[in-house]
């Protein structure tokens, strides 16, 4: 029964919700014997018995990395307690007033109270906690909690005597607060509310001990403490790094173009864009960096930047922009270095599982945050990650940082290269199947050339019976590639079509999705696109390159190929060749080619 | 039980109760009993959830409530 568990078990114990209090319990003895970084002692004061806060702040510190020791104090005696935990040099203390026992029975008498005693009662109260606050002057940071109600009112408007004095007692104590910068509200009303009222007390132990709450309620709010400290000094948030396609708003600039991303007040799913876009905003203007970090082409996004009519983020919102392709990491390392701020202040949103991975991966201590598939719960998600900047509390200082971090950011302009992409990209186990004329792609090669721009050499259309006459034509193949990597088969994703003329193999076309992009797959099809072409009886290969407003990424694409340039034209076509026996560039290591047909 | 009260699992037996336990107050007892009905998906009445301090009665206590439960 009393098994040992690793520390690992022990952690995923603490992080899982289903967690009963002895898993809990366990999991937090194992843990509290592995060496911390750092340990911080927190001194619980309550006006209630609250013995289990202790366990779950143990809880949640531990999740955050800090090993919590929990110091408690006497009953109802917040000026003595902060005394003694000042004298013990505690930095942290959780204050928790009780309505209900500021008299015996205190919610169930107001009613009959004599007039005058609630006034006398919230004189004494202010007096109590003004100096109970000043006592705690000296200290990081004292949480606070505001009074709830344990009953409900019988009268259905709700606005009985117990909610008007409720109300005002909270006045007093948010009154008392503000006059100390270090002093954190808790509404413990709105923990009762995420709790549930029925789930949150326990009235056996309220009557026996004065104990009135559940473990759900105090787990609550030592989760919300915990956050409200940033882990107890663990993390401290300032920057959000965004993508763009499928994240600010929907669709792939790319491919759909600057008008046709959706984004707006009044259609689905832009408006779901369109209302996150405004959750970001607020970040921003509380004091959080935005960064862009997106694979892209960049007069595309400046183009959404400042044209796109619902746009609500605009250039001046961003602290400093990486849109271009390399890989995630080295762009993330980038800003860090140029905003001089640490990955660890980090929070990274992006749609793909592959560039959340690969982040996730190479930088454990950027917090990753991948957009849901279910667009529905994504202004939740923001909302979560709204708290990671903001439980924590905005000093006015940090508004308009961004300004500041701009310039920074322009003067430093500098590029990280991840010496771990490759080992990255190896653990993916990438599979490239490279199939030649298969008919039935020629409906979904077709509709790729109609889509692809950025990574389109000569960004030809093709209609599904061109494509299929090609098939069909002794003259030419159409390869079709389907990439697939640990997090499954992306499908159809790139294509190139060849025409055979004598000893000449000639790329007519030669395009891939963006989404597959920055991973070796674009050069790991040709050695066997040309050997299949020497097998026919051809020695040399040729290829263009036609300059599009979207194709400059793919400029030098067949240069890196290791072709050479046959003629150029002023509009900057340029043809390539190379004799077959030369071609020597080698598929990358980290993908397993098959083909078929 | 042992878990929740701090001490060794081979301390536990037909003789332990409040009296006998170091550290088994009635806060500690609080969050015992709290933890029993979460691992036996039991509630314990008020009238029983405060006297059953030593561990024989903890025992029948829990036997009865999982009968009536089957």
């Amino acid at each position: 029964m009393r098994g040992a568990i690793g520390p690992a078990d022990a952690r995923a114990v603490l992080a899982a919700d289903s967690s009963t209090l002895v898993q809990l319990l366990r999991a937090i003895e194992t843990l509290e014997q592995e060496p911390q970084e750092r340990t911080v002692r927190v001194g619980v004061s309550s006006s209630a018995t609250v013995d289990l806060l202790g366990v779950y702040l143990r809880r949640h510190g531990l999740l955050a990395a800090t090993g919590i020791e929990v110091v408690p104090g006497t009953f109802d005696d917040p000026i003595g307690d902060i005394e003694r935990f000042r004298d013990a040099g505690i930095g942290h203390v959780v204050l928790l007033p009780f309505f209900d026992g500021l008299l015996p029975a205190f919610e169930d008498r107001l009613a009959t109270l004599a007039p005058g005693a609630v006034d006398a009662l919230e004189e004494r109260l202010r007096s109590r906690y003004r100096l109970t606050l000043e006592q705690a002057r000296e200290m990081d940071t004292v949480f606070l909690g505001t009074f709830h109600r344990l009953g409900t009112p019988a009268d259905i408007g709700g606005r009985d005597v117990v909610a008007t004095v409720l109300e005002r007692f909270n006045a007093v104590l948010r009154e008392e607060a503000a006059a100390f910068a270090n002093v954190r509200l808790v509404d413990t009303e709105d923990v009762v509310r995420t709790v549930g009222r029925t789930a949150a007390f326990d009235a056996r132990f309220y009557f026996r001990s004065r104990a009135p709450y559940t473990g759900a309620f105090l787990d609550e709010l030592a989760r919300r403490v915990t956050a409200g400290a940033r882990g107890f000094g663990a993390h401290f948030h300032k920057v959000l790094v965004l993508d763009c396609d499928n994240t600010l708003w929907g669709g792939v600039v790319g491919e759909d173009s600057a008008t046709g991303i959706q984004l707006g007040p009044h259609d689905h799913p832009g408006s779901v864009f369109w209302r996150v876009q405004h959750q970001i905003a607020a970040l921003r203007h509380q004091g959080v960096l935005l960064c862009l970090c997106t694979k892209n082409n960049p007069d595309d996004v400046e183009e959404v930047l400042r044209r796109h009519p619902d746009m609500v983020l605009r250039p001046e919102d961003f602290a400093a922009t990486k849109v271009n392709w390399d890989d995630k990491p080295a762009n993330l390392r980038a800003l860090a270095a140029e905003l001089g701020v640490g990955l660890d202040s980090m929070v990274f949103l992006d749609d793909s599982p592959f560039e959340c991975e690969a982040v996730r991966q190479q930088l454990p201590m950027v917090t990753t945050v991948q957009v849901p598939a279910t667009l529905s719960v994504y202004p939740q998600v923001v909302q979560q990650v709204a708290e990671l900047f903001l439980a924590g509390g905005v000093t006015a200082e940090s508004r308009d940082k961004t300004e500041q971090y701009r310039r920074r950011a322009q003067a430093q302009e500098l590029q990280a290269q991840s010496v771990d992409q490759e080992a990255y990209l190896a653990s993916l186990q990438l599979t490239v199947e490279l199939r030649r004329d298969v008919r039935a792609d020629a409906a979904r090669v077709s509709e790729l050339s109609q889509k692809s721009n950025q990574f389109n050499l000569t960004t030809r259309r093709y209609s599904v019976a061109e494509i299929e006459r090609l098939i069909d034509s002794p003259q030419h193949a159409v390869y079709s590639l389907v990439v697939g990597d640990t997090f499954g088969s992306a499908g159809l994703t790139g294509a190139a079509v060849l025409r055979y003329d004598g000893v000449r193999a000639h790329v007519e076309s030669f395009f891939l999705s963006c989404r597959v992009l920055g991973r070796g797959v674009e050069t790991a099809v040709w050695p066997q696109i040309v050997d299949d072409a020497v097998a026919r009886g051809c020695s040399e290969l040729r290829a263009d390159f036609v300059p599009t407003a979207k194709n400059a990424q793919v400029a030098d694409f067949y240069d890196r190929l290791g072709l050479r340039i046959a003629a150029e034209a002023d509009d900057g076509s340029r043809s390539y060749r190379i004799e077959a026996d030369d071609f020597d560039t080698p598929p990358p290591a980290w993908i397993e080619m098959s083909s078929v047909g | 039980m042992a878990t929740v009260l701090r001490v060794p699992a081979e301390s536990i037996g037909p003789d332990s109760s409040m009296d006998t336990v170091p550290g088994w107050d009635s806060l500690r007892h609080l969050t015992l009993v709290l933890a029993l009905e979460e691992e036996f998906g039991v509630y314990i009445p008020d009238e029983e959830a405060g006297s059953i301090t030593p561990y024989p009665l903890i025992k029948l206590v829990l036997t009865e409530l999982l009968e009536a439960k089957a």
